[in-house]
């Protein structure tokens, strides 16, 4: 086990007063915190300088450590508590308002007066998860069943380790991007007789390939050929639950919102909408016979497209 | 097949995640997270993602040292900053399948 030097962690000096540590302390628990930060290691980074604040700022703990600090100090390599070593101190009130007892093994063997081990109150709750659910949106259609598999950290004698485990998912209909689905007792396991903690799904809507989700309604593009926005058209296009025929109107705009009623996501309020955005496209290739039709289409219509610039200028 | 758990009411709350009733008044108080059934305390029911957004609180305002207030304000920024990415990426998508 390394000394830790928490005066080091914060970036204060050894004989920084309780306003510059606690000043260090805020200005890196909001740079690290998980809730602010999401970047990979920034809950660590938190929980050294938490762990680190949780002894500086309570003048009896920061005692002790200065005593073990000077002594450690001297004892290069591995650290070990002196022979006999007794807190009086201790963790207490530490564990609820800072990390859940998640103290490191240095901590904990100064200050819960074990070997080195983690120490965690019998009967103790277990720790709650959160993982990412990815769900298909023809998924949110009618309740469906979903495998997940994901792992939790267990502790036996001390030790901590990991296990996966896999679980049948009933998934709700109408389920939404972001929100949270709780499962009871699947989180991390208690401590003796205290109960398992709860699992968190957030629920992650796949990007599909054809619709995208606004609130619970969908939208679909639909390209249209020049003519067909021009003369009107029916056209088959897909949704969730089979095909169907939607008409275009004749002079029907690009970026034209087409309402189609109860065939988007469901809620408890009944379906949302699908919305038909169109699309106009032109052909990619064109030969001499059709730029001639086009030619006479340019006499023929008098269309000035850019009209409004030149009421403007 | 594992039962997916609706609502949680706030003695589970409190019994589960350590926490006192007049935490959970504090965090409804400032419109931080809002019960879906129950017009007393004793009878407040929550949904999973608002008890999501109260853990989220808790922590800020033990582990940053904040008050409620600035606590409130930081959720609201998160919420809305979740929902704006949320936009964001289906606006990306759609304009992508516009100009493709």
């Amino acid at each position: 086990m390394d000394f830790k030097d928490y005066y080091e962690i914060l970036g204060v000096a050894p004989d920084a007063d309780n306003k510059a540590i606690k000043t260090a302390y805020r200005k890196l628990a909001r740079k690290y915190h998980p809730d602010m930060n999401s970047d990979k290691g920034a809950e660590d980074k938190f929980k050294e300088v938490a762990e680190a604040y949780e002894v500086l700022k309570n003048t009896e703990r920061r005692a002790e450590y200065d005593e073990l600090r000077r002594y450690g100090g001297r004892t290069g390599g591995g650290f070990e508590p002196p022979p006999g070593w007794q807190s009086s101190s201790g963790a207490g009130g530490a564990e609820s308002s800072y990390f859940e007892g998640d103290f490191s093994d240095f901590f904990n063997s100064i200050f819960s007066g074990g070997g080195g081990s983690r120490q965690q109150r019998p009967g103790m709750r277990g720790q709650d998860a959160e993982i990412e659910m990815p769900v298909f949106l023809e998924e949110t259609l009618a309740e469906t069943s979903k495998r997940v598999e994901y792992r939790i950290p267990v502790y036996k004698n001390g030790q901590v380790s990991e296990i996966k485990k896999s679980l049948d998912v009933k998934i709700p209909p109408g389920v939404r991007d972001g929100e949270r689905i709780r499962l009871r007792g699947q989180g991390g396991a208690g401590q003796g007789e205290g109960p398992s903690g709860d699992l968190y799904l957030h629920v992650r809507l796949v990007p599909h390939p054809l619709f995208d989700v606004e609130a619970h309604n969908l939208v679909l593009t639909v390209p249209l050929a020049p003519w067909e926005a021009a003369l009107g058209t029916k056209v088959t296009v897909p949704t969730l639950s089979g095909k169907i025929n939607l008409t275009i109107a004749p002079n029907s705009q690009s970026g034209q919102r087409l309402r189609i009623k109860g065939k988007g996501l469901p809620t408890k309020a009944g379906s949302g909408d699908l919305f038909a955005l169109l699309k106009v496209v032109m052909p990619s290739k064109s030969d001499d016979e059709v730029n001639a039709l086009w030619q006479s289409l340019a006499d023929k219509a008098g269309f000035d497209p850019r009209e409004q610039w030149g009421k403007q200028s | 097949m594992t039962a997916l758990i609706v609502s949680i009411s706030v003695h589970e709350l409190c019994q589960y995640e350590g926490l006192s009733e007049q935490i959970v008044i504090e965090v409804v108080d400032h419109g931080i997270a809002e019960p879906i059934a129950g017009a007393d305390v004793a009878d407040w029911v929550f949904d999973p993602t608002s008890v999501h957004w109260l853990q989220k609180a808790v922590r800020l305002h033990n582990q940053l040292e904040i008050d409620w207030v600035a606590v409130a304000m930081v959720i609201d920024l998160l919420q809305r900053n979740e929902a704006l990415e949320r936009q964001r990426q289906c606006l990306e998508r759609q304009l992508g399948r516009f100009l493709e």
